[in-house]
């Protein structure tokens, strides 16, 4: 997963217009779409509350349940030496930049933080440098170039030469973005054969379609038949909207030699067509080739080669035409360095003339886009179909591979009958490198139809994860409003989540954690963490856990002393321990004075064997007092959740790599070594959104 | 069209072929004529000549002996920065390859797919609270103060990534990188951006270009006007032998247009909307369906030109306001102007009695409903964005110009050559040339403009008595020392309308100094300036002669001038590929570690020297100021310093 991730699967966009667009389109379009990828934790629901907020509004809209989640913050985002240093740049911004460098609590409700904000699942860990290392700052290499759809690796030659889509016969729809298939079709009833005798007669109309199965679009809407049902893409190349046959690039090189050895005339016939069809209409590849030599036979010329500018009839007869593409590049040799050659040129800046023909590039705009409008207005009475939905929506225009047959302008797409089938995107397999030590972090196999990988050092390995739940003890905690939402916090109340901590990896590790006392951001809530030291002991293995129960003494006096600093703990026979239960009769929760025990500042909640769990406790501020009293507007998105940012720092003590120095980058401390044993460190800040705070008042 | 690298070779082998033949030969026939000696060398030259006619001449050719270096040019990447949107790819290209858009999805975390949540989109409420409808949907906006830089810098970083990944399928090697920028980019904008780029894509250059120049280079042009019509505002620039020499904005853009649409289809769903524009304003529909109404239906309406006063068009949205009516009756004893590319449009398009309707699905608004309006209605948000046509041409504050006028502004407010040159290379670029109609529409506004006034900063009724009344012109006549504004000034000043910024006047027409065309207004021939300008013999271009002698091939084909005149431009993205791929350097190339040490503000931080204000320009030197480790003075050209 990790190999491809920065690939998205689908264009999110597109599918949502896609839903919204086909009027037939009644539902999903993948079975799989509806739920997220990841599991858990990726999924922080929306709400649709309409605002402003009335009454009525408040409890009646359905909401999509809350799944809490937690978000890592890189510490790459902290390294951004620019930030630094030009703060009077930045403090054209507002007192918010100060703010920022008075205290450094990171603050998930920021702009920026969504930037460095990433699940879990989707960091990546360099083991020698011993830090996190998220997408934004790993070094990635190319293993290997693929088409999606047909899964046939490109060599990378190719991928410069002939552009980053797939030149088989793979196709997007331009309507939905569904694959598109190679149809037969039958030529003789074909209606629209009938109808347009020039156009089978021109192009020799071939009887294979591409055809959408999920919209039943299908290539004659665009008057578009292939002759074969292979190499789809190079009959493409070949034809306009319409059927109409377009030249290539080549043809049209290899054509304008042959008018060139025809007319011999050289520059006087060549300037007098230039003439004659100044009106022409050049395709965007046409034009760009034209202004290229163009450009090239200028600079040249007025590189002062003399013999070539000498005889104007060779210089613009052959060279115009038959201009090769790496002239200035072959003058630049022979002239020296490159900046020689600049040099040249600006020293004789009024030698290069402009662009006075479309064979040189210069088109002249035709404004007159009448015949569109018409057609736009006209278009209900001729075909029935409204004119709304005659024309291409922005996504579908977005999603549109650049097309070079079209002239720049008037030639863009409006109508949906324009729209040319979108050739795949090739896709990538990456290997990934810390950017530091250059050790290879994720490489996958270099087939495409593996999914394995060969090495992949995903973060989840290393550093514990955290999963969070709400505390509701049936006595304790005071019953919330009746007609609240679940899921929901009640604002101005106490609320209690269980944080636990998951240690994946075979040392026990001390964690410990800081939070600001009140949240950042509009809404501040009071978060309290009950106990912010703590240990988790190893990823043992199962088994060991299990012979590690029948002598319980041994184990239970190991963590009691490897816990011995956080406070004590429950020691009973068992793998889970809940610290409150097994210590009746104290004080531990003031204003939890009951028959069953709340938890207890300074105490771990419970434990297991190679996890932790925490208590945090949150007092939620009012959204819809704050929000009113603040004069800042309505509550945007988002800004019910309950988010907290903290401050996560493991320690553990590894075993020292013998043949290894410890580079200095990293932020492993090497010190405190005994017996082969090694400290280190590792520190990020982390967000944990709990829940939505419920709008009451 | 990417210079391939097979395609390369093969073209070399023929590039050089003629050169290399031409050189023998000519060598050989400086052999010959030097060498009289005898038969036998005589003998063995013409074996020799035999020889080498054949086969590859004496002298090594350097392209066969270094394909490898051609080979290992590294890839230029081109990216072209808009408010909306960049444009990514490789020099050489002839489009880009990749155009990745802003939006909200990118600024959402990672990993948070709520996007695909049904009814998701319906919830656009809350993310356009606060001022904030449509502005998930921009990169940056021209006003800097209360913006995150820093976020300009992570969007810029994650749309090149995302470019980078997606479309052009290339690691993360570092490499040499050309902007394309427009040029009234603040330079904290420029240095967020910057700064992002530098920081996470490591490049070891970075070239800025400017916006309007690359426009001009992709249109084959050296002087060109280019009409920017923008999402945030409409930049009118000129350009002239690839220089900028004046620029004037309105704020009439895309994302006006978008708004209006937004107003008129409240209108239409019985919203009543106050009048002002500020952000309290309430929004009924989200801003992907406004814009996509907008990009899909919207057009402009031909120009209407009224002849006379009586015979008013049908539409109730007439083009032309009082404003005008006063000046133009006299617009029919002027010679009319030639224009090149387009008919007059005036009854074109007659309107047929059943207004043609369209329907559109509204989905976003409360409830989804759909509206049925009439395509002349349809033009109404376009007409209000860009024209605005039913104030007086003189009601508009500087900032809120309509376009037609800005572009007549432009063109009056340059010298008289430039303004022939650019008057007939009049580029229209940007994401409004999508609206149908439009560029003609302000083409023929400005035509229309320059048919009633000239090139003429001063109109209005009293021009029009000093025209028709002799009295008044023998008085005028007299007082010939006085130039015109002065004159015309002391006699009548209260009813003189002269714009802002007003020109000397003794910058005529350039359609009057070419001679080809008409003169636009046979009044202003009787002023006595206007005469001396007229007879006055040419001056001889050193310029034009030099390119003569080079090119005498062209000397038939003078560049067109002096007539109005539109060009196509394959846009600033092509134009950037152009002019790297040609291997002209830049103005402005930043060197990674210079960057790194000094930032846009060099190495010591200081508050907003006034000298570097107006020494803008200026190519300051890292060394003054910095005072060490300043390899080589860098600039950031007509960005300015900060």
């Amino acid at each position: 997963m990790f190999g491809n991730n920065r690939l998205p699967a689908f264009h999110p966009g597109l599918t949502q217009s896609r839903i919204r667009d086909t009027t037939t389109g009644s539902g999903l379009w993948f079975p799989g779409l509806r739920s997220p990828p990841l599991p858990s934790e990726s999924d922080p629901a929306n709400d649709q509350l309409p605002l402003p907020i009335t009454q009525e509004d408040l409890y009646d809209t359905p909401m999509a349940p809350f799944n809490p989640y937690t978000y890592i913050r890189c510490p790459c985002s902290e390294l951004n030496p620019y930030t630094k240093r030009t703060p009077d740049v930045t403090a054209q911004g507002l007192s918010r930049a100060a703010q920022d460098d008075d205290d450094h609590t990171f603050d998930p409700r920021a702009a920026r933080s969504n930037y460095s904000l990433y699940p879990l699942e989707y960091l990546s860990f360099c083991e020698d440098c011993h830090q996190i290392r998220c997408p934004r700052c790993v070094a990635e290499e190319i293993v290997c170039y693929y088409c999606p759809n047909c899964l046939f690796e490109v060599p990378s030659s190719n991928i410069r030469s002939e552009g980053s889509r797939c030149t088989r016969s793979c196709f997007q729809c331009p309507i939905c973005i569904g694959p598109l298939a190679v149809n037969h079709v039958e030529t003789p009833p074909d209606p629209n054969q009938l109808l347009s005798p020039d156009h089978a007669s021109s192009s020799h109309l071939g009887s294979y379609i591409l055809s959408c199965s999920y919209c039943n679009w299908s290539s004659t809407e665009i008057g578009i038949k292939f002759d074969k049902p292979n190499s789809i893409h190079m009959q493409l190349a070949k034809l306009r909207n319409g059927g109409e046959t377009r030249l290539t690039a080549k043809e049209r090189k290899e054509r304008r030699k042959e008018q060139a050895s025809q007319g011999g005339g050289g520059g006087g016939s060549s300037a007098g067509q230039g003439e004659e069809d100044l009106d022409t209409l050049l395709d965007m590849e046409t034009q760009f080739a034209n202004l290229k030599s163009f450009y090239q036979n200028q600079l040249s010329d007025a590189n002062g080669t003399g013999k070539v500018g000498g005889d104007p009839s060779a210089a613009l007869g052959n060279l115009g035409f038959d201009a090769p593409a790496s002239l200035s590049r072959i003058m630049s040799l022979y002239t020296g360095s490159s900046s020689l050659h600049d040099k040249k040129s600006k020293s004789r800046p009024g030698t290069m003339r402009e662009a006075l023909a479309p064979s040189e590039g210069l088109q002249l705009a035709s404004l007159d886009e009448s015949s569109a409008i018409t057609a736009l207005q006209d278009f209900e009475s001729t075909t029935g179909l409204d004119a709304y939905s005659s024309t291409a929506s922005t996504t579908q225009l977005q999603s549109q591979a650049p097309y070079l047959g079209a002239s720049p302008l008037h030639g863009l797409t409006r109508f949906t009958s324009s729209l040319r089938p979108i050739p795949y995107l090739l896709r990538t397999k990456r290997s990934k490198r810390c950017p530091q030590c250059r050790h290879i972090i994720s490489k996958p196999e270099s087939k495409v139809t593996t999914t394995r990988f060969r090495i992949r050092l995903i973060a989840g390995n290393y550093i514990p994860t955290i999963t969070i739940k709400q505390l509701i003890i049936p006595g304790l905690t005071p019953p919330s409003m009746p007609n609240l939402p679940p899921d929901t916090i009640e604002p101005l109340k106490p609320a209690q989540f269980v944080l636990t901590f998951k240690n994946p990896i075979f040392e026990s590790v001390r964690v410990t954690l800081a939070t600001p006392a009140t949240t950042p951001g509009r809404f501040p809530a009071k978060v309290t963490i009950l106990c912010p030291q703590f240990e988790i002991d190893s990823n043992t293995d199962v088994w060991e856990e299990a012979l590690k129960d029948n002598n319980a003494t041994s184990s239970s006096s190991q963590s009691q002393n490897l816990s011995s600093s956080t406070g004590p703990e429950g020691s009973g026979p068992g793998g889970r321990k809940r610290a409150g239960t097994l210590r009746p009769g104290t004080a531990g929760g003031a204003s939890l004075a009951g028959e069953e025990l709340g938890p207890e500042v300074g105490k771990v909640w419970e434990r297991g064997r190679n996890w932790t769990s925490i208590v945090i406790e949150v007092i939620p501020a009012s959204l819809v007092q704050t929000a009113k009293r603040d004069g800042r507007g309505p509550i945007k998105e988002d800004e019910d959740v309950l988010e907290i940012p903290m401050f996560v720092r493991i320690e553990w003590e590894a075993e020292a790599p013998e043949d290894e120095i410890m580079p200095g980058l990293s932020s492993a401390k090497g010190g405190n070594k005994d017996g082969g044993k090694e400290k280190r460190e590792l520190a990020y800040w982390c967000v944990l959104g709990l829940g939505r705070v419920a709008r009451t008042l | 069209m990417s210079a391939s690298l097979p395609h390369r070779s093969v073209a070399n082998i023929r590039g050089a072929a003629p050169t290399s033949s031409s050189r023998s030969g000519s060598s050989h026939r400086e052999r010959e004529s030097s060498s009289h000696r005898d038969r036998g060398d005589r003998d063995r030259e013409r074996g020799d000549r035999d020889h080498s006619g054949t086969s590859t001449p004496a002298r090594p050719i350097p392209t066969f002996n270094t394909p490898s270096s051609l080979r290992a040019e590294e890839e230029l990447i081109v990216v072209d920065f808009g408010t909306r949107k960049i444009q990514v790819g490789f020099a050489g290209d002839s489009a880009p390859r990749g155009i990745v858009w802003f939006g909200p999805e990118q600024q959402r975390r990672i990993g948070d797919f709520r996007d695909w949540q049904t009814d998701y989109h319906q919830d656009w409420r809350s993310k356009a609270a606060g001022g904030n409808w449509g502005r998930d949907y921009e990169l940056w906006r021209p006003d800097v103060r209360g913006l995150e830089l820093g976020q300009v810098g992570d969007k810029v970083e994650k749309a090149v990534r995302e470019a980078y990944t997606k479309y052009m399928l290339i690691d993360s090697r570092p490499r040499r990188m050309v902007c394309v920028v427009p040029t009234g980019l603040p330079i904290p904008l420029l240095s967020a951006a910057l700064d992002s780029l530098f920081h996470r894509f490591q490049p070891p250059t970075v070239s800025l270009l400017s916006s309007p120049v690359s426009v001009a280079v992709a249109a084959g042009v050296r002087s060109a006007l280019v009409v920017d019509l923008g999402w945030n505002e409409t930049i009118v620039t000129s350009v002239y032998e690839y220089r900028e020499v004046a620029t004037k904005r309105t704020v009439r853009g895309g994302r006006r247009l978008t708004e209006e649409t937004h107003r008129f289809l409240a209108k239409e769903l019985g919203h009543v909307q106050r009048d002002n524009r500020d952000d309290k304003q309430e929004y009924v529909l989200s801003f992907e369906e406004c814009h996509d109404v907008a990009n899909r239906l919207v057009w402009c309406k031909p120009f209407k030109a009224e002849k006379t006063p009586k015979s008013s068009p049908p539409q109730p949205a007439s083009p032309e306001g009082e404003g005008l009516a006063t000046v133009e009756e006299s617009d029919e004893d002027k010679p009319a102007i030639t224009i090149t590319t387009t008919a007059s449009t005036a009854g074109e398009k007659p309107l047929p009695p059943p207004p043609k309707v369209t329907t559109i699905p509204l989905r976003s608004g409360r409830s989804p409903t759909s509206v049925e309006v009439t395509f002349d209605q349809l033009s109404e948000p376009c007409e209000n964005t860009f024209f605005d046509s039913q104030y007086s041409l003189s009601s508009f504050d500087d900032h809120e110009i309509p376009v037609h006028l800005l572009v007549y502004r432009a063109l009056l407010q340059l010298p008289l050559d430039v303004r022939a040159l650019c008057m007939s290379r009049i580029i229209f670029t940007g994401g409004g040339t999508t609206v149908l109609g439009l560029r003609k529409r302000i083409f023929d506004e400005v035509c229309h403009i320059v048919q009633e006034r000239g090139w003429d900063p001063v109109y209005g009724k009293a021009k029009e008595q000093l025209r028709t009344n002799p009295k008044l012109k023998k008085k005028h006549g007299r007082q010939t020392t006085n130039n015109n504004r002065d004159s015309s000034n002391n006699n009548n000043n209260n009813t003189l309308t002269t714009p802002g910024g007003v020109p000397p006047p003794a910058a005529a027409s350039g359609a009057a100094s070419e001679g080809g065309t008409a003169a636009p207004a046979s009044g202003q021939e009787e002023d006595g300036i206007w005469h001396d300008a007229a007879n006055s013999v040419p001056e001889v271009d050193p310029i034009e002669a030099q390119l003569a002698r080079t090119n005498p091939s062209a000397n038939g084909r003078k560049p067109l001038q002096g007539q109005l005149r539109a060009i196509e431009s394959l846009g600033p993205w092509a134009g950037g590929s152009l002019i790297t791929h040609l291997k002209v350097s830049t103005v402005s190339t930043i060197d990674k570690d210079q960057w790194t040490q000094h930032g846009v503000t060099g190495a010591t931080v200081r508050q907003a020297d006034v000298e570097a204000k107006t020494q803008q320009r200026l190519s300051w030197n890292a060394m003054n100021r910095g005072g060490r480790e300043g390899k080589e003075p860098w600039t950031l050209g007509v960005w300015g310093a900060a």
